[in-house]
Formats: structure tokens, sequence, C-alpha cells
């Protein structure tokens, strides 16, 4: 008996051995090392989305359209994620953005500051040229009601900036008799990237009373917020976004992207695809006089072009 | 070496406790370090992942500052993050915390699919071993480098002893633990078989009264609320009710405990008292010792009967004459009674266990064997008388045998049971002899009786020419000689007549002594012409004798003539007379100093016309007509010859010769006496 004992202790001793879970080590030589060195490519034409959302969701918006781009001109565009929207227009003023897909505020700047010049315009989801801004607060927020009622309060924007999501509603407040002064205090989104996600994100946190945000940002948060939580105030309507070329920027480059651009039509099944990604229907020529109304919001709220 | 029942326990339990501890040891340990890798590859791989989440924006902005802070900070998060590095899409380092250039072996030595969530791989660095996890960073599906972590396994090796120590420490206390419980438990088991062991100790040595069970806080009757005394359960606290037949509580079944457990199991004591099997074991050996001594009592009584009724019977088989044998079907002596043995001349311890051919002869045997075969097989007894000679002389037997079946029917031996009956075949012999004389005598009387006339005419005839005869002439002499033998014949023919004729006896009180005065008076002074001297030797004491005095005058007369034939010339008779007060028996010695009787004639000198002496001298006919007579009177007459030395030393009789006993007995008083057995007698005696 003491026998078996002993072979069965012996057989799970070395079934438990068996039983081992170590992986076999794969051997590295650790002292083999190299310099890490970024080398920059030469002849690219860069193309920057004004960074009113993550960088992640300006390249999903408009790789595909970049894509599109590269091969109906044959230029090395490539698509570069300034982080925030004055590094955006210091780069064009640096030349290192060729291609400057922005706001019409940040356009009349860029314009006034750097002499880029606007080529094309979007069509909006809607299929109109304008697009909104929205003037938010929280649904269960009963102080205010109205307009009127966010005198007073904290006010968040997504950048001094940014068309929808600051100037308009600015212009707008001020329309409707109320001032800058007026908020109790005006924050804007912290950077880099990912502002009007941020602005909404503040507002359903209760930090803010008030939140201004281009429109659409609420699509853009459904799946990771319930929007119902959030109430639209007001709607302020505005420009729609311009393609701009920095000031340098050879004309046939210009050209050949304008006239790629220009080609898209929502109708082709391959374009719909490119213009759905990017959040618009189409893109039709523009020249800079088509933002007078812009530089004439500017004033009207007293923003200087030049800062 | 052999161990005891609680070494056997404590090794069994114990072995079975390591055993045990070292499977949870291997099982736990496999388990833990297990989910302790998985855990461990999980936090690599979520800090890859957030990583990886962290750097997309940095990559797509070719912010390397960012992306070089993002990777300290995640180094910084735990000591056993070993490193942490970002490729670009192209697969070249973008940003790492290596000190002293990037290592160039890392870029390839854990690659990861666009399609593939993570990577892992175990490195050997030479110093370390390092779980290498790669994380693709994907932007709309498109791929824009790589996230690697580098997690030291120090680490979980750590935790994974800490682990096991803790396991073994933990399963080791678990099993001193069960140790302690399990000795105190198998010691509690061990004592009470040991007090089994010790009752069965006990009860081997002889010891039924042994108490193994222990007593009961509640016993049956109080718990029925019974007073009953007649229950055989009333105040038995060594015994289990439902162990013992004829309790009285109105539920129980009848009979032993086969019979009524099934009842018993059931009752409200069974379930209260019941243990378990120790328990039940330990009331089962108590009763079963009950139920022994009982058993042992009654067979005592019975091996007390049957020795009793063995002893009987041998002895009613020893005593009796007829020898008895029992054999099984092979032949082999199974029992055997003394006579078997006296007429084997063996021993019975020599006979058991032997077969005939160990104890007779081959020619014997083979008959035996033949016969024995015949009875087995046809289930026939055997009877008959067998002649068997051997150095005991001859001997007659009357055999029987017969088949002993058992329950059966079947025949499983055979039982032989016979007597010796060489003295009946002597007998018969005799009374064949006997029936033969009397048809003779019967004839002879017949031709006596034709003859004695012509006899007598002869006789008269003779003498009247005797008277013519000249004296001294040849003619006289010759009719004297005729004379002498007519009266010769005359007298045979008169003795024959004599034996044969049927007289009726005339009893009186009969002085024997003055009826042997009487006749020796007559015949002792012809004795003396011849020499013979007799002796008389009374017993004065003698009683008187109912008898017939004539017949005892001629019995005498003829005892003393035999004795003086027997004598010759120059001799001396001796008659004595006695009186056994003992025996209550007269004795009358008749002795003589003659030649004797031969060994192998004196069985039958009492028989008639048997003599030693010639035709002209005697008829053969006193001695049986004497012993007629004596027998007539219900007494018995013998003969010894030389005379044994006891009878010479008791009456004086010679060394030679012979002595001739005659003992009547007398009857009791308010008995018939001879008067009784003398009847119409015939005269003619067919002898003993």
């Amino acid at each position: 008996m003491a026998r078996s004992t002993l072979r069965f202790f012996l057989i799970c001793v070395i079934l438990s051995a068996g039983c081992s879970q170590e992986e076999p080590a794969y051997k590295v030589d650790l002292s083999k090392r190299e310099t890490v060195t970024i080398r920059a490519e030469a002849n690219i034409i860069t193309y920057a989305y004004l960074p009113q959302y993550s960088h992640k969701v300006s390249y999903q918006r408009h790789h595909l359209l970049i894509e599109y781009l590269r091969q109906e001109t044959g230029l090395n565009i490539k698509q570069i994620f300034p982080d925030t929207f004055d590094k955006h227009m210091k780069m064009v003023g640096q030349g290192k953005i060729d291609i400057s897909y922005s706001n019409p505020f940040i356009y009349v700047k860029l314009a006034h500051r750097y002499g880029a010049r606007a080529f094309a315009r979007i069509i909006e989801a809607d299929g109109t040229t304008n697009f909104r801004g929205q003037i938010i607060c929280r649904a269960d927020n009963r102080q205010i009601k109205g307009l009127t009622d966010c005198r007073g309060k904290r006010w968040i924007a997504v950048d001094p900036s940014s068309a929808g999501g600051y100037l308009y509603p600015l212009g707008y407040f001020i329309a409707h008799g109320i001032k800058k002064d007026d908020f109790q205090e005006i924050d804007f989104a912290p950077g880099p990237g990912g502002k009007q996600e941020k602005v909404v994100l503040a507002v359903y946190a209760g930090k803010y009373d008030v939140g201004s945000i281009r429109e659409g940002t609420l699509n853009v948060l459904a799946d990771r917020i319930d929007v119902n939580e959030i109430r639209v105030i007001a709607d302020t309507p505005c420009p729609g976004w311009v393609y701009a070329a920095r000031s340098g920027l050879e004309p046939e480059t210009v050209a050949k992207i304008k006239q790629a651009l220009l080609k898209l039509d929502y109708k082709l099944s391959d374009h719909q695809q490119i213009l759905d990604a990017a959040n618009i229907t189409g893109i039709i020529t523009s020249e800079d006089n088509d933002f007078d109304s812009v530089k004439e919001l500017a004033a009207q709220i007293g923003m200087r072009l030049e800062e | 070496m052999k161990f005891g029942f609680r070494s056997k326990i404590y090794i069994g339990m114990l072995s079975l406790l390591l055993l045990l501890g070292i499977v949870i040891i291997f099982a736990v340990s496999r388990i833990l370090t297990h989910a302790l890798l998985e855990e461990n590859s999980n936090r690599g791989i979520s800090i890859g992942t957030t990583l990886a989440a962290r750097v997309a924006e940095p990559i797509l902005a070719m912010d390397f500052l960012r992306m070089k802070n993002l990777v300290d900070e995640t180094v910084r998060l735990s000591d056993d993050i070993y490193y942490t590095f970002v490729l670009g899409a192209e697969g070249e380092a973008l940003v790492h915390t290596f000190k002293g250039g990037f290592p160039v072996d890392l870029k390839t030595v854990n690659t990861v699919a666009d399609r593939q969530q993570y990577s892992s791989r175990l490195l050997d660095t030479g110093n370390e071993l390092v779980y290498d996890y790669a994380v693709p960073v994907m932007i709309g599906g498109d791929r824009f480098g790589t996230v690697h972590l580098g997690l030291l396994r120090i680490r979980v090796q750590k935790a994974i002893n800490h682990l096991i120590l803790s396991t073994i420490l933990l399963t080791g206390f678990v099993i001193l633990i069960a140790g302690f419980l399990g000795t105190a438990f198998a010691s509690q088991v061990i004592r009470r078989i040991k007090i089994l062991n010790k009752s069965a100790e006990e009860a081997l040595r002889g010891n039924l009264d042994v108490r193994t069970a222990p007593l009961l806080k509640k016993n049956c009757w109080e718990i029925m609320n019974c007073d009953n005394p007649e229950c055989p359960a009333f105040g038995n606290t060594q015994h289990r009710c439902w162990y013992m037949a004829g309790t009285l509580c109105p539920t129980c079944v009848e009979g032993e405990y086969a019979k009524k457990i099934e009842s018993c199991v059931n009752c409200s004591v069974y379930r209260k008292c019941s243990g378990d099997e120790i328990q039940g074991l330990a009331e089962s050996f108590d009763f079963m010792t009950l139920s022994l001594k009982t058993h042992i009592a009654d067979l005592k009584d019975a091996e007390e009967t049957l020795k009793g009724q063995r002893q009987l019977l041998k002895t009613v088989l020893d005593a009796t004459p007829d020898f008895v044998s029992l054999q099984d079907r092979r032949f082999v002596y199974q029992a055997v009674n003394k006579a078997f043995c006296k007429i084997t001349r063996k021993r019975e311890q020599d006979i058991i266990g032997k077969i005939d051919a160990d104890l007779f002869p081959r020619q014997q045997v083979e008959i035996y064997r033949q016969e024995d075969r015949r009875i087995l097989k046809t289930g026939e007894p055997l009877i008959k008388e067998s002649r068997i000679t051997g150095t005991y002389g001859v001997h007659w037997l009357h055999i029987v045998k017969i088949p002993v079946e058992d329950s059966d029917g079947r025949i499983v031996g055979l039982l032989c049971s016979g007597r010796d009956i060489t003295e009946l075949k002597r007998i018969q012999k005799q009374l064949n002899q006997a029936q033969k004389m009397e048809s003779v005598g019967q004839l002879t009387a017949g031709i006596a009786h034709e003859i004695n006339t012509p006899l007598g005419i002869i006789l008269g005839y003779t003498q009247l020419l005797m008277e013519d005869a000249e004296s001294g002439s040849q003619a006289g002499e010759d009719l004297r000689t005729i004379e002498k033998q007519t009266k010769i014949c005359r007298k045979i023919v008169s003795d024959l007549l004599e034996f044969s004729r049927d007289t009726e006896s005339i009893v009186s009180p009969l002085d024997l002594n003055r009826s042997l005065k009487n006749v020796i008076s007559v015949v002792e002074h012809t004795y003396k012409l011849d020499r013979i001297d007799i002796e008389q030797k009374y017993d004065f004491l003698l009683p008187l004798y109912d008898g017939d005095k004539e017949k005892f005058k001629q019995v005498f007369i003829n005892l003393l003539n035999n004795a003086r034939d027997a004598i010759g010339t120059d001799g001396t008779i001796s008659t004595t007379t006695r009186f056994d007060k003992v025996n209550r028996e007269i004795k009358v010695y008749f002795a003589d100093t003659g030649c004797g009787i031969p060994d192998d004639r004196i069985d039958r000198i009492f028989d008639p016309f048997f003599s030693t002496k010639s035709v002209a001298e005697g008829t053969g006919l006193g001695l049986s007509v004497s012993f007629g007579i004596i027998r007539e009177h219900g007494g018995r007459i013998e003969a010894e010859s030389p005379p044994s030395p006891a009878l010479q030393a008791k009456i004086g009789a010679p060394k030679q010769g012979t002595v001739f006993i005659i003992t009547l007995p007398i009857a009791q008083p308010g008995q018939a006496g001879a008067k009784n057995k003398i009847n119409h007698h015939k005269k003619m005696n067919t002898g003993s």
C-alpha cells in the first residue's frame, strides 16, 4: 500500500511540475543601440484642419479627402495637426501650413495677418453654405429659460478665435443686449485639441452654466454622454468654413487643389464617402470678399484681427 | 515491521493530508501563478493600450515632447515597468525611455499586426526577464505606430513566490489543524476498537461475560414508560432490546434479531439508543457473546447427553456377545465393539480406519469384498453362516450385513453384526445325534421286546439240556457258555427295556446318606474281591431330599459300577456328600482312581450306548440312565477327569481318575420342590 501511495504521490508531483505555464523567453541584446532621428520629408504640401476637434476627429474627417487630393493632384499632400488655433495661424504665417481649413474668423485673421487667400468654401451637411453656432446649457438648469437669463452666468466658449464656438455666439449675445461684462465669467476650453467636446463636457459637468459650440458637436459626443441632458438655448448662423492658401504658395498648386476640391460631387458614391467623412456635402469656390460680413462682426464685437 | 491500527490510521491520515496539501499547493500555485501572470499581462496590455490611445494625438501632431512625456510618465507609474517606447508607422523609433540610445533589437522582437489588439512576448535581456507588450496605435483604421511596454517579471515572480509561500504556510496550518482533529477522532475510534479487541480476546479466553457497549443515558423501559418486569429487556442495561427475542412492547415483532430488526428500526427506542457503526458493533458483540454463552451451555448439556448416550450405546454394544462393526462406503472400519475386537484378536484402535485387507486373510477378504459390493449395489442385506479357521481353532459365525442409509436414503456404509454359534452348532450336532439315538432307542426297545421271548426260550432249553449233559463234558461246557451269553443278552435286553420304559416316580423325603450307605453295603463285599476299597465321607447335616429312593439307588449303583469298571482291580472309590448352605445344594461326589476319560470323550460319556467297555462288559446305558434320573429330579451331573486341584483340595480326590459330581438343589421353604420337576417323564434321556 505504501508503495502505491508513493507512486501516486510522485505522479502528482510530476504532473504538477509538467503543467508549468512558463513560456520560453526570447533573448534580446539591449546593448545594440541607435539614436532616434526623424527626417523631415521634402516637397510636402501641408494641410491643416483648424483644431476645433481632437486630432483623431480631424484625421478621421479629412484623411480620405487628403488621400483624394493626393491622387487627384499628384501632390504630396500631408495632414498636420497643430494643437491650437494660434499655433494653426502661426504655422500658416510661418509657411508650415500650406492649405488651411478654418472657420471664417480665423480666415479673416490669417488673411489680415499673413496674407492668406481663400479659394474655396464648404457646403454644410444641411446643404447651406453657412454653419451654426449653438448656445447650450444643462437641460435641468431652471435658472436659464431664455437668452436673457444668461446674464450673470458663467460662460465657456471654444476658443477666442472660434467662429461658431465663440465669436458668432458673442455677436448674438451683443445683438440681444448682453455684453461680455454681463457674464460672471467667460472661459475658453483648455488645449490642445478637442475644444468643442470640452465645452460640452464642462457644461454637462455643471462647471459652467452656458456654453457655446459649433453645431454638430453634440452628435460627435452622442455615444459618450446623454445629449438629452444638454439644452440648446439659441442657434447662431455664421458663414461656412473656408479653404485658404498661405501666402506664397504657387498658384498652380492652389489651382490644382482648388480644382480637385471643386470636383467633388456628392452624387458620386466615392466622393460621397469622402464628403460624409468630412461632414460636408460639397465644396464651392470662394474669394476673400465672401467674408466681409465676418470682418464686420469682428469689428462689432471688438475683436482685433492683429491679435 | 508491523504497524498497529493507530499507527496505520496516523500514517494514512498524514499521508493523505500531505498528499492533499501537496496537490493543493501545486493546484493553488498553478492557479495563482496563472492568475498573476494573467493579471500582469492584463496590466501590461491595459497600460500599453492606454498609452497607445494617449499617444495617438501626439503622433498625429508629431508632438515628440508630449510623446516623450507620456512614455516617461508611464515608466514612472511602477517600478516593474522597465521601458516604454513608441515606434512610428514605418517602425522607426519615435520616443523611448532608454538612456544612451534605443536598443535596435526591440524594434522587431515583438511585432503586432494591425488587426491584433496587442502582442506579448517574454524577453530575456541576460539580466532580466521582461514581458514586452506591443499595442498598435490605430486612428480611423490606419496604423500610425506601435507602443511597446516592458514589464519586469521579477515583480510578478515575487508575488508568485509570496503566494506560494503563503499557500504552503496556510496548507501546513490546515494540515496541522486537520491532523489535530483527525488525531482526536482517531483516538476516539481506536479507544472503542481497543475495547472491542479486549472483549474479543476475553471471549477467546473463554470469558463470555464481557461488556463492550457503553451504558445508555436512557434505557428502553424509561423511553417507553414500561414497568413490565417480565420483559427480557426490562432492567437489562447491557444489551439492547432489538437484539432480544421475546420483548413485550406492543410494537415488537416476535422472533430473533433477524426477524424483528426491520420493525425495530422504526421504533423510537432504536432511533434514540442506536449509535454509530462501532457502537452497533459493540452492541452486536455483547449480544453475540451472550448468545454464544447460551449456545455453549446448551451444547455442553447436549454433549453430556450425547456422551452418556454414546457411553450407554458403547456399553450395550460392548456387553452384547454379538460382534458389531460399521464400515463406510470405502469399507473402512468406523466403529467396532469389544466382541469384534475379541474375535479378530485386535485392539479397537488397531481396527478403526483399517479395511478388511488389513485384518483378515486374503481369501476371506476377497469374499467379504464381493459381498460388501453386492450389498452396496443392491441394498439387500446379507445373512449367512460362516466357518472360519484360525490359530484359535474352528469357529462358526452367524453374520448379518445390512446397508446403512442416511436421511436421503443413500447407502453410506455397512453394518455387520454376527455371533459365534460354534456352541450352538455343537449342540445342534448333539441334538441331531440324540434324535438319531432316540430313533435307535425306540427301534432297539421294540427289537428287545421281540427278542426277549426267544431269549427266554433259548435259556430255558439250554438249562434243560444242561440238566441232561454230563458234568465235565464238552457239551456241558458249551451249554454253560450258551447259557452265560444268553443271560448277557437278556441283561442287555432288560437294560434296554428299563431304559425305554416309561415309569412313574415315587417321591418321598429321602436321606441320601442312608441310601448311599445301603447301596455301598450291598456292593462293598463284591468290590473287595477285586481289591477295591470304598471310602465314605458323609455330611451329617445333609438335609432330606425329596426324590425317588429306588431311582437314586440305581444312580448310585450305576456310578459305583462305573468307578469299579474304570479301576478294574486295586483301587479306591471315594464317596462324599456335602451340603452347600450358600447355594442350598446337595452335592454327592464319586471319585475313583481309575484310568480316567480322554478329553475328546468326556463330552459324550452321558450319551446312550456310549461306552469305553466291551459289549460283554456293559450296554453303554448306565450313565445315560443316571443322567436322566438326576435331571428328572432337577439336578445335574458332571464329570471331571482328571480332577481339578480345587476339587482335589475340596474332597480329597485323587490326582488321576474321574470324579462324578451330582448337584441337587434344595427347594426354598414354601416352594414346590422336586415334585414339580418330576412328572411323567420319559425314561429315555437325550443327554445334555
